[in-house]
């Protein structure tokens, strides 16, 4: 019986990871997945939608629209920097590199002077359930669910909807779109807002699970890059096999040998990609079958 | 003129002739001359700022002039840094034992950049997957030091200690009869200083020369560089391994400066800092580098010491605006405007000068 | 007459698509060769397979005798090889004198290097020019900037990708003089074009290419008798 435990101890603790890289890669897989902008300021849209998450709560909004609320708080901060700044950087690699980055360190000192070193959080929703001697909280059981719909929400967005090709399309040969017909700088922008409304949506499904604090981008930022190189360009065949790949190793190490020596392994796994499956999991993947 | 002295002028470098060499003379003659005008503390502070430099003229070279965006300056920083003080706490400071640690902790993280160099540019990892492969590595390294903390973490006498790092490593000590020299304070101070001045002249000489040259090929078009005979990944691996020492002795000094050593000099924001500099100033340019390295250090210190939280937003609007309205980096585009704005008036009073024919 | 450089049959796949589908070259030392063949025939990667681009599926290159299908390309161009791109690929944020420095550097030094550079310089004309930014050249110029630094090299064998694509007839009769003078020098080399006038003026063998493979093969003048050549052209003959 208590094997049964432990395995599902194991599986909940694979199944959260799995929701975390997930989560965290989607605004980011879109960004710089699909439209190879280095977005490193990513965690900080994700910490806006954990902020404005909160701040709403608190006010008294019911928790999902507060996370409403700070789903589009992010998603318009991001119109706004990609009209301002954005747009200027797109095939300039290391100035949206350096850009961004410069605004990812605006934005955490800026929230930490405007809203101090934390804010009051909130509870977890749902409680939690027992088994054996663990308890699991049923909120955190149930974002692998949410992770997962998002995705397949994704994939019927850039699949089956106008927005979603022309996406696509303008992402892949700009010229060939616009002569087209496609406006491709509105596309750009909407797809970059997208981006990060998703990462916002991100901190608004995690605000009720951690401490808000302005540093909270780093923690999220680099796995975030990592589940996105692991996966490729193409978000909708390469982000869940990665996350799943990445979570798995993180919780064997993690369990093994604590959560430095996890963060450790997730590292190197990505150097190794880097050098072994240059274009991911999703490049792999579709060399195999054909493709260039 | 020996034709390597010329190099100091060459094409890769801002700045040339009598008025340029006779104002650097002059800066670094007035700076040696400081400890004798001004307090120890100030000293101190110099001394601060310009162990930075070499970091940041080593990511200059590997960004600016060959084009490759690394993170990892500040893994090799911190691995220098550690070198030296688990070298020097072992072997004490008699004799020339520090001078060895010294020499040690400048080899042992070229030993890894020649690895890691070497996995990288001969396993065809380009662009910004160099960026992350080298920020993954600085990460590693910064999150294997901080869970160091245990007491089973120890290399001979030296104990790795964790987040709170090491501290207490000796001094670089000289023997000299009776009393031997130590350097800190002032004599530290002049040691950084001569440095400082040699590695800036000794890499004008460098990027302005046939290997210069070549590295600025493969920065602007790798495949063409290759085309006319040139190795290129070996050209990649030598300047990274470069640019890696380089970054190792700003370890090594800044380590000697405040003799501690902690993870945090490798962690997301201190890996962001070189990048910072590097950019502001100039990183096609090793003087901008020099200079923007110095202020922004110096800068950022004034807003600490001012207004405590600002300094950071600070540098984060600079850095934006020079992005936006001066890419090139804030000193060269200073620079050119003045060159062009001379060249202009130049060609303006020669027009003066020659007689138009008649219509 | 030597062949300087042969491939045996030579085959490249991308997926699924035969690039170069067998190929048997010879080149003879000294030659002028024209290849020609239409759009997607395969011509492009015939010359980065030679170079060493990327490697072959199948099939072996020997150059001066020796195989080097498995080497590096900037050994490939040590032992005697040279080719101006399709697209002009060079510095171009480099001045014009710094683009041929460059490619001079490792075979001359001091004196040497600035007798060859001053050489190039009024090869193609651009003696006054040479602290303009490669960049601001016209397209014309930097196709004979590039031509000046593959040649910067002393190739033994010279390979022009289009190396008119995009210029006036008057500059494309003066490229022709260009190579045809090269050729004269000993220079053997290998041209790609699509510019018929430019093939006449200077072809005197002909190789032609579709769809991979070696469609036809001799003197200008047999090939365009060839009805099936005309009818691979669709009439740009």
């Amino acid at each position: 019986m208590t094997f049964l435990v432990e395995a599902y101890a194991f599986f909940y603790q694979l199944a959260d990871s799995f929701a975390f890289l997930v989560l965290c890669g989607l605004g980011l897989a879109i960004i710089f997945g699909m439209m190879g902008v280095i977005n490193l300021a990513h965690g900080e849209f994700i910490m806006c939608g954990a902020y404005v998450t909160v701040l709403s709560a608190r006010a008294g909004l019911p928790l999902p629209f507060a996370m409403l609320c700070g789903t589009f708080a992010a998603g318009l901060v991001g119109l706004i920097l990609e009209f301002l700044i954005i747009r200027r950087l797109y095939h300039r690699l290391f100035d949206s590199i350096v850009a961004t980055w410069a605004l990812s360190l605006i934005a955490t000192q800026g929230m930490l002077i405007v809203a101090g070193p934390s804010i009051e959080g909130l509870k977890t929703p749902f409680g939690s359930f027992e088994l054996g001697e663990y308890s699991f909280s049923v909120y955190r059981a149930l974002l692998p669910l949410i992770a997962l719909l998002l995705l397949g929400a994704l994939y019927w967005l850039f699949v089956h909807t106008r927005f979603g090709v022309y996406s696509r399309a303008t992402i892949q040969d700009a010229n060939m779109a616009r002569a087209l017909g496609a406006n491709t700088g509105r596309i750009y922008s909407q797809t970059f807002t997208l981006g990060a409304a998703l990462a916002g949506l991100t901190g608004a499904l995690y605000a009720p699970t951690i401490t808000a604090v302005p540093t909270m981008g780093q923690a999220f930022i680099v796995q975030s890059f990592v589940t996105v190189v692991v996966s490729g360009a193409d978000v909708m065949l390469g982000l869940a096999p990665s996350a799943a790949v990445l979570a798995f190793i993180q919780s064997l190490l993690t369990k093994s040998y604590g959560q430095l020596i996890g963060q450790i392994g997730l590292l190197l796994t990505v150097i190794i990609v880097v050098r072994v499956l240059p274009k991911g999991i999703s490049g792999w993947v579709l060399q195999r079958n054909g493709g260039r | 003129m020996p034709r390597w002295l010329a190099l100091l002028d060459g094409p890769q470098t801002l700045g040339r002739g009598p008025a340029f060499w006779f104002v650097f003379a002059l800066l670094v003659v007035a700076t040696g001359l400081l400890p004798a005008v001004v307090d120890a503390f100030a000293i101190t502070n110099l001394t601060y700022f310009l162990v930075w430099v070499f970091m940041a003229l080593g990511l200059s070279i590997i960004w600016g002039y060959a084009g490759i965006l690394s993170f990892g300056q500040t893994a090799f920083f911190g691995l220098a840094g550690y070198t030296y003080g688990v070298i020097s706490i072992n072997l004490g400071d008699a004799g020339l034992w520090t001078w060895f640690a010294l020499l040690m902790s400048l080899l042992l993280p070229a030993v890894v950049a020649a690895f890691v160099g070497y996995f990288m540019f001969y396993g065809g990892v380009r662009d910004v997957f160099v960026g992350i492969v080298t920020l993954s590595i600085t990460l590693v390294f910064e999150t294997f030091m901080a869970q160091t903390a245990g007491p089973e973490w120890t290399i001979g006498s030296a104990r790795l200690n964790g987040f709170n790092g090491m501290s207490n490593m000796p001094p670089l000590t000289f023997p000299w009869g009776e009393t031997p020299i130590v350097f800190d304070g002032p004599s530290l101070f002049w040691l950084v200083l001569a440095l400082v001045v040699v590695v800036y002249l000794g890499l004008r000489i460098v990027v302005n020369s046939r290997f210069g040259n070549v590295l600025v090929a493969i920065r602007e078009n790798p495949d063409r560089a290759e085309m006319l005979g040139y190795n290129v990944r070996l050209y990649q691996l030598f300047v990274f391994v470069i640019g890696s020492v380089l970054a190792a002795m700003s370890g090594v000094l800044y380590t000697l400066w405040g003799a501690y050593i902690t993870p945090s000099s490798m962690g997301l924001t201190a890996a962001a800092l070189p990048i910072i500099w590097v950019a502001a100033g100039g990183r096609k340019d090793i003087t901008a580098t020099l200079l923007a390295t110095v202020f922004l250090t110096w800068l950022s210190q004034q807003l600490a010491v001012k207004g405590n939280q600002y300094a950071l937003i600070w540098m984060g609007f600079i850095l934006l605006v020079v992005v936006l309205f001066a890419p090139e980096g804030l000193f060269v585009t200073v620079w050119n405007r003045l060159r062009d704005r001379r060249r202009l008036r130049r060609v303006a009073t020669a027009r003066k000068t020659v007689s138009l024919p008649s219509a | 007459m030597a062949t300087i450089l042969q491939t045996r049959g030579l085959k490249k796949y991308f997926g699924g698509l035969r690039a170069i589908n067998g190929v048997d070259l010879a080149i003879d030392a000294g030659e002028l060769r024209c290849v020609i063949g239409p759009n997607g025939a395969g011509k492009s990667t015939l010359f980065k397979l030679i170079l060493g681009s990327y490697p072959p599926s199948e099939g072996t290159i020997l150059f001066k005798g020796e195989d080097i299908t498995k080497l590096q390309p900037h050994l490939r161009v040590q032992r005697g090889m040279s080719i101006k791109f399709q697209v002009p690929g060079i510095f171009l944020q480099l001045s014009v004198e710094q683009n041929l420095r460059i490619a001079l550097q490792r075979a001359h030094r001091g004196t040497a290097l600035d007798q060859a550079l001053e050489r190039l310089l009024e090869l193609i004309d651009l003696g006054h020019q040479r602290s303009e930014l490669a960049a601001n050249l016209s397209h014309g110029q930097q196709q004979w900037l590039e031509i000046a630094m593959a040649v910067a090299v002393q190739p033994a064998v010279l390979l022009l990708d289009e190396p008119t694509a995009g210029m006036s007839h008057e500059e494309t009769f003066k490229t022709g003089e260009l190579v045809k003078k090269l050729n004269a020098s000993g220079m053997t080399i290998v041209v790609i074009e699509h510019d018929m006038a430019f093939v006449r003026q200077i072809a005197k063998r002909v190789t032609v290419l579709h769809f991979g493979r070696v469609f036809d093969d001799g003197g200008l003048d047999d090939i365009i008798r060839n009805e099936d050549v005309v009818r691979i052209y669709l009439g740009k003959v």
